[in-house]
């Protein structure tokens, strides 16, 4: 079946990628110039109708020139396999060629927008080892070309397996929308609301400016400022308000959560995890185990009670990881037997799970008060400042107990274990989170003690990986040294690669 | 289990005999403070001068006595650090450490190290001093970085990793 492609003279995308093109370049020219776009049809009335024969004919000229575009890059786009390198031109008026060699390429991933899965094509992402210039977006091909591709793209033999695994294999996880229903309503919807409110302050800068030069002194900030005057004065507003938060910030996350993990299906092949989900954007990837360098396994109360975890994933990035984000997957939920799956195909488990659990020392509790103590004392000068009535620093009587609640909380969560190859830590307030790091994985180590920590003898660590850092804090120097040396011992000594 | 393994078996970090750094570093710190703290100095001359912030004319004698007293203090911070700033390179791994109330020892396995960078800053060449940097695959801005030893021993140093890395 992967011969009814020749792949080894150039080929084009599926013709009906210009439409793809097309589409992607519109959004690029919609997100660039929206901004422009508002302005003109802010007075759309008042135009004559001269004036508007000539917007009409600027954005069909627009319009068509951006197709014309679209057309020359597909038509341009060329791709063909050669002697184990695969080959791609592309480019209108700067032609670029490019040949990469197949033991460079990492990753061959594929994805959907909603304009690729209304017209039933497949985007495919060639992800390789070096620069971000070499990373290869084919944006349209139908699903057999794409998949013969992959399959001529990696190894031969791999093709092999591949065709006889396909019938036997059953998902490892598979979620239904009622399931990812569940998951969504027991999200951390503070998170979903800030990561809400956050968008929605990036939208309101951007109009912000706009408004700035061109309407009568802010009028969004007034609007603002005059509905927060009288949310000062009403109790009534302030629980309409509340509720309302409450109301957006589980319908952000319920959005959030059936966006990205829509119809997420994971499957398992010995080496590594395949996954697919999304709902505008289908996505399929794949998660060497090579490259995972730790795992949290995290849950919530309620999650607990219906017995579900998500596991976050963080995979060292191929080529110059400085430049790009680490990236995070997140398998939302897991059962209880297939948390222990996934950590019984990524790490020889010596049954770090059953280790006594170590606690961190109680200088620990001693500077976080110390820390919200002054936080606190600047609150009470900020209230001083701000408000004239002296009734706001009755407040205090609600933040300390839950900053107290807090603490004790953040305290009790805060553990280790370690086993001959894992360090687990254990962390979090109302969530709580195991973090799983073989030894090996660790780029550099450190250990920071401060004038306060000294006295206690205490020591805070800090393992660096390739996705980032896992802190340690507060644990007696003795202890801390132990493991000092023994994560060394391990980095230095361990024969297997990082990634 | 680990708690059973015999700890001595392995080398530990509190045996690692340290190095200072160069003395002529000193000189290189001072003469940035010196430096920064000379254009500061100018900048309250001149308000002093031309009189510019008329509510603070009175009381432009305690400004000069906070400068004063900041300027001392971070000199003397600095001096005491200096002799805090300590570095090792063992057979496998290379480390620092430096602080006087928060105290920071970093360690890289040479197994880990991507790339080594010495680089000479423009008073250090005075004194042919240069600064090593390494970099590993995790976050770049908290690798470690030694400054103030011989460019000679930098490049030594560096020579001796990339022979242990390539082994």
């Amino acid at each position: 079946m992967n011969n009814t492609f020749d792949f080894s003279k150039f080929s084009h995308q599926s013709k009906k990628g210009i439409l793809v093109i097309y589409g992607n370049l519109l959004y690029k020219f919609f997100r660039v110039s929206w901004i422009l776009l508002f302005l003109i049809f802010k007075d759309f009335s008042k135009f004559t109708d001269q004036k508007l024969i000539y917007i009409y004919l600027g954005i069909g000229l627009t319009l068509i020139f951006i197709l014309i575009r679209g057309y020359l890059l597909f038509k341009n786009f060329q791709f063909k396999i050669e002697k184990n390198h695969f080959v791609l031109k592309q480019g209108v008026f700067k032609k670029t060629n490019t040949s990469i060699s197949f033991d460079r390429i990492q990753n061959i991933n594929f994805k959907q927008n909603i304009i690729q899965q209304i017209i039933n094509v497949h985007e495919v992402n060639i992800e390789t080892a070096g620069s971000n210039k070499t990373e290869i977006s084919i944006k349209a091909l139908s699903f057999e070309k794409a998949k013969a591709l992959k399959s001529q793209l990696t190894s031969s033999k791999a093709v092999l397996e591949k065709e006889t695994e396909k019938v036997v294999e059953k998902p490892f996880l598979k979620i239904n929308p009622l399931e990812l229903l569940k998951i969504s309503l027991t999200e951390n919807h503070i998170q979903s609301l800030l990561i809400f409110v956050a968008l929605l302050i990036g939208l309101f800068q951007q109009l912000q400016q706009v408004f700035k030069g061109l309407l009568k002194d802010n009028l969004i900030a007034d609007y603002i400022k005059e509905s927060s005057n009288s949310f000062h004065q009403s109790i009534f507003v302030l629980i309409v308000f509340v509720i309302l938060l409450v109301f957006v910030a589980i319908l952000s996350s319920f959005v959030r959560v059936f966006l990205f993990h829509f119809n997420l299906t994971v499957f398992v092949k010995d080496e590594a995890f395949e996954i697919y989900q999304g709902l505008l954007t289908k996505k399929s990837f794949i998660l060497k185990k090579d490259k995972i360098q730790n795992i949290t396994i995290s849950t919530n109360p309620i999650k607990r009670i219906l017995g579900i975890s998500f596991i976050t994933f963080k995979q060292a990035v191929s080529g110059k990881v400085n430049q790009k984000k680490e990236k995070l997957i997140r398998i939302v939920g897991c059962k209880k037997e297939q948390v222990e799956k996934v950590k019984k195909i990524l790490f020889n488990f010596s049954d770090v799970d059953l280790l006594e659990k170590k606690y961190a020392h109680f200088h620990l509790k001693t500077r976080m008060y110390f820390r919200t103590s002054i936080f606190l004392l600047f609150i009470n000068i900020a209230f001083y400042f701000m408000f004239t009535d002296l009734k706001i620093f009755l407040s205090n009587f609600l933040l300390v107990p839950f900053f107290i609640f807090f603490i004790n909380l953040i305290y009790k969560k805060r553990f280790y274990k370690m086993s001959d190859d894992i360090l687990l830590v254990g962390a979090g307030s109302i969530e709580t989170h195991f973090t799983y790091l073989p030894f090996f994985k660790v780029q550099n180590i450190k250990m920071k003690q401060s004038f306060f920590q000294e006295r206690n003898k205490v020591v805070d660590l800090v393992f660096q990986t390739a996705s980032g850092k896992i802190k340690l804090p507060c644990i007696e120097e003795k202890e801390a040294i132990k493991i000092y040396d023994y994560t060394l011992f391990k980095v230095e000594t361990s024969k297997n690669s990082w990634m | 289990m680990f708690v059973n393994k015999s700890v001595s078996s392995f080398p530990s970090v509190t045996e690692i005999i340290f190095k200072n750094i160069n003395k002529n570093y000193l000189k290189v710190i001072l003469l940035n403070i010196v430096l920064l703290f000379s254009g500061v100095l100018t900048g309250l001359f001149l308000i002093d001068f031309f009189n510019l912030f008329e509510e603070v004319h009175n009381y432009m004698y305690l400004i000069y006595i906070t400068y004063t007293v900041v300027f001392i203090i971070i000199t003397l911070l600095f001096f005491v650090g200096f002799k805090k700033r300590k570095f090792a390179v063992r057979e496998k791994d290379i480390s620092y450490k430096r602080g006087i109330f928060f105290k920071k020892l970093t360690t890289v396995p040479f197994s880990r190290i991507q790339h080594i960078e010495v680089d000479e800053a423009l008073f250090s060449r005075f004194f042919k001093l240069a600064s090593l940097s390494v970099y590993t695959a995790g976050d770049s801005s908290d690798d470690l970085v030694i400054k103030g030893i011989t460019k000679k021993e930098a490049l030594e140093i560096k020579e001796f990793i990339s022979q242990k890395i390539n082994e």
